[in-house]
């Protein structure tokens, strides 16, 4: 019963919450209230966790299709949706303060609850439609939230932009669901993974009686292995696109026009962690096909790294953090495309824990910060976390957590986590281990520097302190909360919901020279100065465009679809209904033409029918005889 | 007996408004309409509960019976046939278009009503076809005379294109039932489908062929739906509702109940064409949205590419086909009368729904408005939860696995196609919500758009509550329909 009361609560709240809309106070109990009942009820869910366990949906046949519509729940999901629970009612407790002028608050709380219930249905699923279900409905709430300002054209543009580069990706995940579930004749996720792995021990023993290859494969009804390659391939599309990786990836820094409580939302523990999640939930069928790991592999080494230099070069701030969230969504990413078959993709999802909390809190806190210092552009963000102690605290652990910094913050324990896999991986398997690890370690440079750089600017000592004006307490208390569990959060090891190996101490060792020598970069330029204009001066208006993918995206995709539009439409009123006109003018014509002739002079007419006729006769003469 | 009162209530309403009561007032003539389609709607409840059925001879010397009755296929049609035609005598307190007498109007609202009742109830082939006619002739009065006044010839022109576009299809079905009858020697459809065309010989395909071609017609299939568009844009808004929401169904009710029952070998030898010209449909529709001007003219192109889906379920053969086809069928009923209340009564006070026009965003001068499009946008755009989505989703499942003597590599293919044109719907659905609801062509110095308020708000609230219950609690007509479509594939 637990997962439907999660998934359920705030859907409710947020159906509620759109009747409630127009009385602020009331939206904002109903927007905070479920939200802390969710909370109690995933944390109780965790601690009972034991084991998976299904709950039984409505379920419904269509046809020989089983679509039982279970949800499952297992210490793993229980610490992602008590993760989620978490961070949404930290957006919720924020909001009512970041949005408390806005006229259409109600709505914004409303939107983030049904995102905070599809996200959750997304990650308790233990049926593909209903992983689908919540996994479009997250877009369309990301459209909503993103476009929450739309008198603004650019917010109007980015969530179009939002949903549509996401939408386009999701065709891979739908004709993959549709194909996987056909395998197994059922949506189910437990059956589809059974239908979809090799049976390798079975395949072994076969091999092992002298079978040929083929024939131990048809003896264990192994699945048909290129076409599972190919599902496998359209899913990580979708994947790669809801998780704004390469070639998707520019929507998520446009998506910043968006309030900040949303964008803490989407990036943090929701939206592009639900690739994650679903890959998790499908990853014996993946584990098994090298195709679909090496594509996503590639995918996202090439991610890390470039978004982890765009993050560096941005002029803004925010903009800054959403590339950090691309980058290290790709880390997590490559965790599950890089770790050894046996490993499982519970170091990525480890991660996925620690980012959802130190991202949040990190956005969280630069919202404030912004909102002081009236702009989120590097220059107008300096030293504006002066303006409150908590933000000093926040910007130290955060930073200190999106670096890595090996056991003082919970985002250190995970990424050595993911590299000490993906070296399982490089000597263990054919993955893209080799590839992901060289990448790793790259970005891990790369991040400690933009890091830096990000610390350095919002803590340098500026003259007048700004003000933090009619804070209120719950929102430092959200801030205090999520600093503390980023520190702490490394604890949920110990609690077994994650499977990771004991670590040897030589990727701390590593983690630590490689951090080093970004934080050595990127203090080049002195305590004083913003590392990007030294390093990076030149780069930097290039990325803040994004090095032109939205200017891509037009040429490619955009203005060839609408040309193809335009042709369409044009051939749907001159041909497709030409031959509807010209019947009409046919037959007006016929009609002119018999009214003349029974008019006409009877000897010509006459002649004319009998000529007619004779055609007639003749012509069918012909046929009949042929 | 409960179903031929079913029938006769709104066919005598509607004839007692046209004929003796022409001349009443707009307020007297639309209590009565309302009462009649509420009592229509009672009674098809009734039907459905009592399973009521009637069967007594009617031409004897052609071996045509009184036969009318219902059954899982049917149902969900026959409800939501009664239940437009509440909404669309409710929304007369909306809106009576000029042209003529109000009681005209109505009594041909309830005519075409009576006519889809019969066609979604008529066990026996050729009353099937005479109901399926019985709605053409109030349906073009409703066109031409109470049609969009801006215009007359295009009224004129759109009216007579729907008349004769859609009578040429009716003769090509005439053509396929008459030969099916004489071959079989019975015009009973359930007789003839549980035969399966055991008896037509050779001549199965040449029936198959004509009624699918006389059929598609109405649906409408690409490439024969241009009729579609001018009618949409032209006609009233109630009229609009009723053609999307009850007529498209009678196309592909028909479809179902003729020529996938009856001949199924000659079905499955047209198959694939008929499930290339569904996806074919989905693609162009969903790219003449992209650019299409007139938002009622690209509401009428969407309704082409929702059909292609269920067209393609329809094509696949299998018992999931079926069912995806059936619920798509529903589906878009409700979601294209919400989006037609909608934008007809944009229409009204715009005065016309030109997107190229700027105009103050819905969302700050309508927001109930503004919601509901938004809403019925997204339903289009077959957004899980809400209506659209199963039957889309189950009509791709259906193309990945058809039955098993359709070839498999066409419909992949087209599956893919159909998911490639499910992008699209969302690209032009965001077109629309970008213009119209967030505001993308803003006129600060228009007028304000008036909101929604009273009988409008309900018909779009009851509209809007129907399209998240399909969407919610699809477990429900999936299984009204199941046992009726195992026994159409033969599966039971």
């Amino acid at each position: 019963m637990t997962p439907w009361v999660l998934v359920g609560v705030p859907a409710l709240a947020a159906l509620v919450g759109l009747a409630v809309r127009a009385d602020d106070r009331v939206a904002r109990f109903a927007a905070v209230a479920p939200g802390g009942f969710t909370l109690l009820v995933a944390v109780v869910g965790w601690a009972e966790a034991d084991g998976s366990t299904l709950t039984e949906g409505p379920g419904l046949r269509a046809g020989a299709l089983a679509v039982p519509l279970d949800l499952v729940l297992d210490p793993t999901r229980a610490a992602l949706a008590t993760v989620v629970v978490l961070v949404a009612l930290a957006v919720q407790v924020y909001s009512t303060w970041y949005l408390a002028t806005d006229d259409r608050y109600g709505q914004f709380a409303a939107t983030v609850s049904l995102f905070t219930a599809a996200m959750l249905l997304v990650v308790l699923s233990a049926d593909l439609v209903l992983t689908l279900v919540g996994w479009e409905v997250m877009g369309w709430c990301s459209y909503l939230l993103v476009g929450h300002w739309s008198r603004r054209p650019f917010a109007r543009r980015a969530a179009l932009k939002a949903f549509l580069v996401t939408r386009v990706a999701d065709v891979g995940v739908v004709l993959a669901f549709v194909g996987l579930a056909a395998g197994a004749t059922s949506t189910s996720i437990p059956d589809v993974v059974s239908a979809w792995v090799q049976p390798t021990d079975c395949i072994d023993a076969a091999l092992g009686q002298g079978l040929y290859p083929s024939e131990a494969f048809a003896a264990c009804s192994a699945p048909d292995g290129r076409l599972r390659a190919v599902l496998l391939v359209l899913l990580v599309v979708g994947v790669l696109g809801k998780s704004a990786q390469v070639p998707f990836q520019d929507w998520l820094a446009d998506a910043m026009e968006g309030p900040t409580p949303a964008s803490a939302l989407i990036h943090a523990a929701t939206m592009v962690a639900a690739g994650t999640v679903v890959l998790g939930s499908l990853y014996p069928a993946l584990a098994d096909s090298p195709t679909a790991r090496w594509v996503l592999g590639v995918a996202v080494s090439v991610t890390m790294l470039f978004a982890a230099l765009l993050a560096f070069a941005q002029s803004d701030l925010k903009r800054m953090l959403a590339w950090s969230t691309v980058s290290q969504v790709a880390v997590v990413l490559s965790a599950v495309a890089a770790a050894p078959p046996e490993a499982g993709p519970d170091a990525g999802l480890l991660h996925l824990f620690a980012h959802a909390l130190f991202k949040s809190l990190l956005f969280l806190a630069i919202g404030w910060a912004a909102l002081a210092a009236g702009d989120t552009a590097a220059t107008a963000l300096r030293g504006s976390a002066g303006a409150a102690p908590v933000l000093r605290s926040a910007f130290l652990v955060g930073f200190l957590s999106l670096a890595g910094v090996p056991l003082v913050v919970v985002g250190g324990l995970s990424k050595e986590n993911v590299l000490a896999v993906s070296w399982d991986g490089a000597v263990g398997s054919d993955g893209p281990g080799v590839l992901v690890l060289v990448a790793l370690v790259v970005t891990s440079a790369v991040t400690a520097a933009y890091s830096v750089r990000g610390y350095l600017v919002l803590t340098a000592h500026v003259r007048r302190a700004p003000s933090a004006a009619g804070v209120t307490a719950a929102v430092r208390a959200v801030l205090w909360t999520l600093a503390g569990l980023t520190v702490l959060g490394g604890l949920v090891v110990l609690t077994g919901a994650f499977t990771v190996e004991p670590m040897s101490p030589l990727w701390v060792l590593l983690s630590v020279l490689v951090i080093g020598v970004g934080v050595a970069v990127a203090l080049r330029g002195g305590l004083d100065r913003d590392p990007a204009e030294v390093l990076a001066r030149r780069l930097t208006p290039a990325a803040d465009r994004g090095l032109g993918a939205d200017l891509l995206y037009r040429r490619l995709v955009a203005r060839p679809v609408l040309r193809l539009a335009r042709v369409v439409a044009f051939v749907d009123t001159e041909v497709v209904d030409g031959y509807v006109r010209a019947a009409a003018v046919g037959t007006r014509a016929a009609g002119w033409a018999g009214d003349r002739l029974h008019r006409g002079e009877r000897p010509s007419a006459g002649v004319g029918l009998v000529l007619a006729a004779v055609v007639l006769l003749g012509l069918a003469g012909v046929l009949a005889w042929s | 007996m409960v179903v031929s009162l079913l029938l006769a209530l709104p066919a005598a309403a509607g004839l007692w408004l046209l004929t003796g009561a022409r001349g009443l007032d707009v307020r007297p003539a639309r209590r009565t309409a309302l009462a009649a389609a509420v009592g229509t709607l009672v009674l098809a409840v009734a039907v459905v509960v009592a399973d009521s059925a009637v069967d007594r001879p009617w031409l004897p010397e052609l071996g045509v019976r009184w036969s009318f009755g219902v059954d899982g296929v049917s149902v969900p049609l026959v409800l939501l046939t009664a239940a437009v035609g509440v909404l669309v005598a409710g929304h007369a307190w909306v809106e009576v278009p000029a042209g003529g007498s109000p009681a005209t109007f109505l009594g041909c609202l309830l005519l075409v009503e009576a006519g889809a009742l019969a066609t979604f109830t008529a066990r026996d082939a050729v009353l099937f076809f005479v109901a399926f006619e019985v709605v053409l002739v109030p349906m073009w009065l409703l066109i031409s005379r109470y049609g969009d006044g801006h215009d007359p010839r295009a009224r004129t022109g759109a009216a007579q294109r729907f008349v004769l576009y859609t009578a040429v299809g009716s003769t090509v079905m005439l053509v396929g039932i008459l030969l099916l009858v004489a071959r079989a020697g019975t015009s009973d459809l359930v007789a003839l489908a549980a035969a399966r065309g055991s008896g037509l010989g050779g001549a199965g395909f040449a029936v198959a062929l004509l009624l699918v071609v006389g059929l598609a017609v109405k649906v409408p299939v690409f490439p024969l739906h241009t009729w579609l568009p001018p009618a949409h844009t032209t006609a009233p808004t109630a009229g609009s509702v009723l053609l999307a929401a009850v007529l498209l169904k009678m196309g592909t009710y028909g479809l179902v109940r003729l020529p996938v029952s009856v001949t199924p070998d000659g079905v499955a030898t047209l198959a694939p064409a008929l499930a290339v010209a569904g996806t074919v449909g989905i693609l162009w529709g969903g790219l003449v949205c992209l650019v299409e001007r007139d938002l009622k003219r690209l509401v009428a192109y969407s309704s082409v590419a929702h059909m292609g889906f269920v067209v393609l379920a329809l094509a696949t053969g299998s018992e999931t086909g079926l069912q995806a086809a059936l619920y798509g069928n529903v589906a878009h009923g409700a979601v294209s009368a919400l989006l037609f209340v909608l934008v007809g009564g944009l229409k009204q006070r715009w005065g016309s729904v030109d997107l190229a026009v700027r105009r103050p965003a819905l969302r700050e001068t309508s927001p109930r408005l503004g919601f509901l499009l938004l809403l019925g946008l997204a339903a289009s755009l077959g957004l899980p939860g809400l209506a659209g989505f199963w039957g889309e989703w189950l009509a791709l499942y259906a193309a990945w696995v058809p039955a098993g003597d359709r070839p498999r590599v066409v419909f992949v293919t087209c599956a893919v196609l159909a998911a490639v044109g499910a992008a699209l719907a969302a690209a032009y659905a965001l077109r629309v919500a970008g213009i119209v609801w967030a505001g993308d062509r803003p006129d600060p110095e228009a007028a304000r758009t008036p909101d929604t308020t009273g009988p409008e708000r309900w018909v779009l609230g009851v509209l809007a509550v129907a399209v998240v219950a399909l969407g919610v609690a699809p477990m429900v007509l999936l299984t009204t329909t199941g046992d009726a479509v195992a026994r159409i594939v033969g599966a039971r």
